[in-house]
């Protein structure tokens, strides 16, 4: 039982505000991703959590009891690190014991062969809760080796041993997938999703990846600045991103931005293009935001937008085509399914709509605006 | 088609070389150990190993033995432990690091043919800074201990011209010297350790600032330590310039500082007694072959961490 505060930390490293007040709720048995660019203060939150950093303000709460002054050994909390952090010198089995033994044991129980001699039922159960965990990650046969003649996917494996051979009160894991090769990561992500079920334990993860965040996690705070911009489920923030920065960084390929005006009834216009899509604001001037799958190619029509094909991308089952507009600097994104119509070439002028239902509009700051597909006074009447 | 012989052409220059300013010195002085050659001499006689036998019979030699363990054997652990508390206390501060470590390496960059100088006056027996200020501490609380007071009542040691305090006077020196060194050496190794360790550490469980050096940096260390020890065994083994300049005559109180470096050259270049010297040479290169040879395997063994 487990659940983890952060009330308003702030953290400042010299003239720099790393996190400026950042709130996090994390229930029992949850698995929550920090994710963000690199610098938006993420990994400085996860080692505020663990300890290892002290934060300028705020409180962190586990279980309840503020722990921000007490120190990270006595949190009971353990943690990946992107480097892995095992000790070079000890085998695998001596890196997992190091922290049953540093905890578990007396000073003069650790003492060298003195201390295996006198506790020697206490070194058989620590070395049987080894073996356990070993087993677990099926590292068994990796025990007696050192961390230096492991490949990089084995020496994970032993960090995670090293964090899991205790009864931890949460994970931490500091982008512990980030070392590995791709198709090596993939298979980590399921099983470590596999792993917390099974352990049934607090997990909080930080990645710079939105796919690691979007397919592992039960909730997802993205971070930029220093802040928590949004926090939710995975799908939430895929499909109702609260501002335009957290929709171009989840999703992949971006979200299309295009810059749009609002007219006099409240519609958006794209160019000379009004759509059938209302946003009360006051402001001429915003963007809508719409993915890849929300467009698609249809014929020439008052509703289509034109543009030239650019550059084709194919990932085997879709296509994704990326599309020169007018007036539009970035290139926008179609995905297609392979045979699924035509298949257009490079300079071919092709036209395209928007899912209206999926569109999302974003105020000249970045805030999300709400849109409906008929404007308010209509709906009132 | 016939093998090319250029690599040979590539090779031989440094290899001639090598052989001759390194290797030949080296089988001349073995060659010479075995005769009782002097320069000038026209001629030398083959005596075996009399000169051996004589280096481990006369209690000249013995003293030579003497004086150089006690240098050694002091020396090294002191420069040793000091260099590394001084490099982790170094290593811990946030300002002023680069102060102290420039401080610390001071006296390693000094000449010690100088330095031996300004010792000298030091420890000057009447007009020296070292017993002056001792004997103001006379009358008070420091009487208490014995040997300060049979200090007031007599005279203090004369450290560098009494039997009993000269071998331990020149290490003290020897110390002051060298600590620098091994400090710089210990702060590159400690600048190698990864600093997530220390956090993984914590995470773990290693409370205590000992803790987490018994973890992690000792072990890190390894290979430092084991270069440190041994190039600091073979500074000390080759001590000479700072008894030379204290006694270029015999070797200090009763032979007391007499170090293998020093009996060379009386031996060799003032008694131009070049076999008893080459004798002492072959002798000291031994000593430093076996520490470089336990060193290396020392390498191979524990501290490689792959």
């Amino acid at each position: 039982m487990s659940n983890i505060r952060l009330n308003n930390i702030a953290k400042r490293f010299g003239q720099t505000e790393v996190l400026k007040g950042v709130d996090l709720d994390i229930e029992d048995k949850e698995f929550v991703t920090l994710v963000g660019p690199s610098g938006c203060g993420k990994s400085t939150l996860l080692r505020i959590l663990a300890g290892l950093e002290q934060p300028d303000e705020g409180q962190v709460l586990i279980d309840g009891k503020n722990v921000t002054t007490t120190r990270a050994a006595d949190r009971n909390l353990s943690m990946v690190f992107q480097s892995y952090a095992l000790y070079p010198h000890l085998t695998i089995r001596q890196n997992m014991m190091t922290p049953l033994k540093l905890r578990d044991l007396s000073t003069s129980q650790r003492l060298p062969f003195i201390g295996p001699f006198f506790a020697r039922k206490e070194y058989k159960d620590l070395l049987s809760q080894v073996d356990r965990t070993a087993n677990i990650l099926k590292i068994t046969e990796l025990l007696d080796r050192k961390p230096g003649q492991l490949s990089g996917g084995q020496r994970q494996r032993a960090a995670l041993g090293r964090a899991m051979v205790r009864n931890p009160l949460a994970f931490l894991m500091d982008e512990p997938l980030s070392n590995l090769d791709a198709a090596l990561r993939v298979h980590m992500r399921a099983e470590l999703t596999q792993l917390h079920q099974r352990l049934g334990a607090t997990f909080v993860y930080v990645t710079h990846d939105q796919a690691e965040a979007l397919t592992m996690s039960d909730r997802m705070a993205v971070m930029m600045h220093g802040k928590i911009l949004q926090y939710g489920s995975p799908e939430d923030i895929y499909q109702n991103p609260a501002t335009a920065e957290v929709a171009k960084f989840i999703g992949s390929p971006a979200i299309n931005i295009l810059s749009a005006t609002v007219n006099d009834y409240a519609q958006i216009c794209i160019d000379n293009l009004v759509l059938d899509l209302f946003a009360p604001t006051q402001e001429p001037k915003i963007s809508i935001g719409a993915r890849p799958e929300h467009l698609s190619f249809s014929d020439k029509t008052p509703s289509s937008i034109s543009g030239f094909v650019h550059h084709i991308e194919n990932l085997g089952a879709d296509l994704f085509y990326h599309l020169k507009i007018k007036d539009e600097e970035r290139p926008v994104v179609i995905r297609s399914a392979v045979g699924n119509g035509k298949r257009h070439q490079i300079d071919d002028l092709v036209h395209f709509e928007l899912d209206l239902n999926s569109t999302l509009a974003f105020a000249s700051d970045g805030t999300r605006l709400q849109t409906h597909r008929r404007l308010m006074d209509e709906i009132a009447s | 088609m016939t093998p090319s012989r250029a690599h040979i052409w590539f090779v031989s220059p440094a290899l001639l070389l090598m052989f001759l300013i390194l290797l030949l010195p080296i089988l001349v002085a073995f060659g010479i150990s075995f005769t009782s050659f002097s320069l000038g001499n026209s001629g030398a006689e083959f005596v075996g190993f009399k000169n051996y036998e004589q280096i481990f019979t006369r209690s000249t030699y013995e003293k030579m033995f003497g004086a150089t363990f006690r240098y050694v054997l002091t020396v090294v652990p002191l420069t040793v432990g000091l260099g590394l508390g001084a490099a982790l206390l170094i290593h811990s501060l946030t300002r002023f690091g680069d102060l102290y470590k420039t401080i610390y390496f001071l006296p390693v960059m000094s000449a010690l043919i100088a330095m031996a100088i300004v010792w000298e006056f030091a420890f000057h027996p009447t007009i020296g800074i070292i017993n002056s200020t001792l004997e103001r501490g006379c009358g008070t609380f420091l009487e208490g201990w014995n040997w300060y007071a049979n200090g007031c009542e007599k005279t203090f040691p004369l450290w560098l011209t009494n039997r009993d305090y000269a071998i331990w006077t020149v290490s003290f020196i020897g110390v002051w010297q060298g600590f620098g060194f091994n400090m710089v050496l210990y702060l590159a190794g400690l600048t190698g350790i990864p600093r997530e360790l220390y956090a993984a550490a914590e995470m773990d469980g290693a409370k205590s600032g000992w803790e987490r050096f018994k973890l992690i940096t000792w072990p890190m260390l390894g290979p430092t330590t084991v270069f440190v020890v041994t190039i600091s065994f073979i500074r000390s083994f080759q001590v000479f310039d700072m008894v030379e300049a204290f006694y270029p005559q015999g070797g200090g109180p009763s032979k007391s500082v007499y170090v293998m470096m020093f009996a060379i050259y009386e031996k060799g270049i003032q008694q131009n007694l070049m076999g008893v010297g080459a004798a002492i040479t072959v002798v000291f290169l031994l000593f430093v072959m076996f520490l470089t040879i336990l060193q290396r395997w020392l390498v191979e063994r524990r501290t490689h961490y792959v």
